[in-house]
């Protein structure tokens, strides 16, 4: 197996696999990376057996053959040659020889045999969607997903297609981010839990321009982007019925400037306490006062002029839950939708149904 | 100017004792361990004059005092007495940072104005401590943790003292380094052989001293001699864990019992945490085999619980695991500590729709903790176990 190529040709696959390469692996052959050449296409896959990615480019005076090489080590010979070098890959024996320049490095190889990887995945969904609005999606609500929650399928992100909209929704039992987006196509109907990882992956590779195509099968769900191709396993496991835990008619309706709300809270929570994060909302009329308090017993009040014509009522929330719901839901305008102390808040921008976030109070 | 107050309880688990049983009042008491491994946990003050010391083997305090009386401790109840005298604390000041039961920092620099003077406040402290528990404390009076705790113990037992700030090298200089906090004896035993035996000469002493045995600490070493300390009193409020553990009488090897031990271990953290209105995402467990190498295990997870079956569950999978690489070691000592605490107040999402289920520990309805929290606050922490903390023995 042999192949030729200029170093930026080969060292944008690699970054962009590199991600799932474990640091610590249980298997050796995790901390490598598969090169397959075939027909003047050279394909580099990392895995950690829950995600996959390949990214293909082509090469040139190459003789087809797949092999596994340390990808860490690889990537950073690639990283560190000069610019525009051309490099040559060549695989003697049990051995990996890059050369560039007056630069020769001789690696350790697995046979590409003892590679797990994911081949067809029996997609039962398939359809396409723009990259901007599948990173919207994941962007909007990938901070409220669960980590290491015994609660298995928290940790991750539900994907689903109703048939007409593709939603996302991640919750870690304290806060619940839902975003969704009408079709273009019409997919069937599907619910997916994609894991933790892969949807911090699946992040960093997305990007704002052309469309990506979608398949979904039983175990896994798998997306290309161009030359990158992303697989993913799917968490088996049910998913909580999100809606039941939506507010849907929250009687207490308070407007405000999302930009002066969000600074006001940002101000605030410098002198909450810094673990629990816990602040006191005070609804009264037209005004919202929030205060804070710390072991130090430093205090913070800021006073915010708000539309609220109910009932004065106070509630407690973590104040950080507040600020990424702020910041996921955009708009100039942002509506809570509260009931009392110990149900959970509904943030949204007014007239823009497509995010939806749910927080649930802290007894302060 | 901080105003800082180091209270030490005197002699605090024999002075429990002896306050709530009459006829040890003036008598010899060792409270402690009675095996032949068992070790001196509080010595009355009757006692010490034999030169008994606190972590002294019971075996060798009886070689210096043979007429010594030895108590069991009884650890519930001097937690008990504990939290009443931390809530007189609480009572001057949110800034409390108690060391252990019977010993505790308070700054009282924001009460100053409301309470009075910083010696007006220890004074009524001690006195309210007296009237309360019918205990004596030593307080010292300064302003930081280090001349604080300096204070305390100049004027040991039901002792008052003030270190004014125009007074701190004229007390401290002449003071044996040994009193000193992290100074132990063999660091001691290094400064003496270099002529340094006071906190005026460790204070003067030049870095060809001080370096080789203090390295980059050099200098805060000699500002602590100079009574120089800035570090906060940190209240407790914001703890970074819970824990307990436990010395056996002899070592544990058999499989049933080291579970039944863990599991009083993981009630005693459980109610604790919910004591605190505390949650915690780590359990760590500690055990200590009879040559005393220690070993720590700990897993993280979420959601948080302060449920006691949880907690016991992951810690028996982290001592099986444990145990199943060192089959048939003895074990000396087993500890449960729970760490990455959140509060309980924070309600979910998924817990029950009704709000009274959502109260901090009823958020499993099916937890029996409650109700064993219940019975515990009522008659006593012995009044009720848990079947699977009945050791062995027993069940035969």
């Amino acid at each position: 197996m042999k192949f030729t190529s200029e170093r930026e040709r080969i060292l944008e696959p690699l970054q962009a696999i590199i991600g799932v390469v474990e640091r610590r692996q249980t298997m050796p052959v995790l901390a490598n990376v598969l090169l397959s050449v075939k027909g003047g296409l050279l394909s580099v896959t990392a895995t950690d057996l829950e995600v996959e990615l390949v990214a293909t480019t082509q090469v040139t005076g190459s003789s087809d053959g797949d092999i596994t090489v340390p990808g860490r080590k690889f990537l950073d010979i690639v990283r560190a040659l000069a610019d525009k070098v051309v490099v040559t890959f060549s695989v003697t024996g049990d051995k990996a020889t890059v050369k560039a320049g007056k630069s020769r490095f001789t690696l350790t190889t697995l046979p590409a045999s003892e590679f797990p990887s994911i081949d067809e995945i029996n997609a039962q969904l398939a359809f396409d969607v723009e990259q901007s609005a599948l990173k919207s999606l994941i962007d909007k609500t990938h901070f409220s997903m669960a980590q290491q929650d015994v609660r298995y399928y928290l940790n991750g992100m539900l994907l689903e297609s109703d048939g007409k909209m593709l939603r996302t929704v991640a919750t870690d039992g304290h806060r619940l981010a839902l975003c969704e987006m009408e079709l273009k196509t019409k997919p069937g109907v599907q619910q997916v839990i994609v894991p933790r990882k892969g949807i911090l992956e699946l992040q960093r590779l997305l990007g704002n321009e052309g469309t990506v195509a979608v398949q979904i099968g039983s175990n896994h769900v798998r997306i290309t982007l161009g030359d990158i191709r992303f697989t993913s396993k799917l968490i088996d496991g049910r998913f909580p019925e999100y809606n039941r835990v939506i507010p849907a008619n929250p009687n207490r309706i308070v407007t405000a400037d999302r930009e002066v709300l969000r600074a006001a809270l940002h101000r605030t929570a410098i002198l909450s306490n810094e673990k629990y994060r816990g602040i006191r909302l005070a609804l009264r009329q037209n005004m919202l006062l929030l205060t804070a308090h710390n072991p130090e017993q430093e205090e913070a009040e800021e006073e915010v002029e708000v539309s609220y014509a109910g009932e004065e009522f106070e509630v407690g929330f973590n104040v950080n839950y507040l600020l990424d719901a702020l910041s996921a839901v955009g708009g100039v305008e942002v509506e809570l939708g509260l009931t009392d102390a110990n149900s959970s808040c509904l943030v949204r921008a007014p007239g823009n149904a497509s995010g939806r976030y749910v927080v649930m109070p802290m007894r302060l | 100017m901080r105003a800082i107050l180091h209270v030490d309880m005197d002699a605090f688990y024999a002075s429990v004792e002896q306050n709530d049983r009459p006829e040890l009042r003036g008598q010899p008491i060792i409270v402690g361990g009675e095996s032949a491994r068992g070790v001196v946990a509080a010595a009355s003050y009757e006692v010490r004059k034999f030169g008994v010391r606190s972590a002294m083997p019971t075996q060798m305090a009886l070689q210096r005092c043979p007429h010594a009386i030895v108590i069991k401790p009884r650890m519930a109840r001097y937690r008990e007495v504990s939290e009443r005298i931390f809530s007189i604390f609480k009572d001057y000041t949110p800034l409390v940072e108690g060391l252990s039961l019977d010993e505790a920092f308070l700054d009282v620099t924001a009460s100053l104005g409301l309470f009075g003077s910083a010696m007006e406040i220890a004074e009524t402290i001690k006195q309210r401590i007296r009237t309360e528990t019918g205990l004596t404390a030593s307080v010292g009076v300064s302003h930081n943790k280090l001349l604080a705790k300096i204070a305390s113990d100049l004027k040991k037992p039901n002792g008052l003292c003030e270190i004014p700030l125009a007074e701190v090298l004229h007390i401290l200089d002449p003071l044996p380094i040994r009193r000193l906090a992290g100074i132990g004896a063999k660091t001691a035993a290094q400064l003496e052989e270099n002529g340094i035996s006071t906190f005026a000469q460790l204070r003067t002493a030049t870095d060809a001293v001080l370096i080789p045995l203090f390295g980059r600490y050099t200098p805060r070493v000699r500002d602590r001699a100079a009574g120089i300390d800035e570090r906060a009193v940190v209240s407790d409020s914001l703890e970074k864990q819970v824990s307990a553990e436990e010395t056996f009488a002899s070592d544990l090897t058999r499989h049933e019992a080291l579970t039944a031990e863990l599991s009083k271990l993981a009630d005693r953290v459980g109610a604790r945490l919910r004591n605190k209105q505390l949650m915690c995402s780590t359990v760590s467990v500690k055990i200590r085999k009879g040559d005393f190498s220690t070993h720590t295990r700990s897993r993280s997870f979420n959601p948080p619980t302060n449920e006691t079956a949880a907690l016991l569950r992951i810690a028996r999978d982290l001592l099986d695991a444990w145990l199943a690489e060192q089959a048939r070691a003895a074990i000396r000592l087993l500890g449960i500590s729970v760490s990455t605490l959140s509060p309980a107040t924070q309600l979910d999402l998924f817990a029950a729709r009704d709000p009274e289920q959502r109260l901090p520990h009823r958020d499993n309805p099916k937890s029996i903790d409650p109700t064993l929290d219940l019975i515990r606050d009522r008659f006593g922490s012995s009044a009720v176990q848990r079947a699977s903390s009945l050791s062995p023995t027993i069940k035969k």
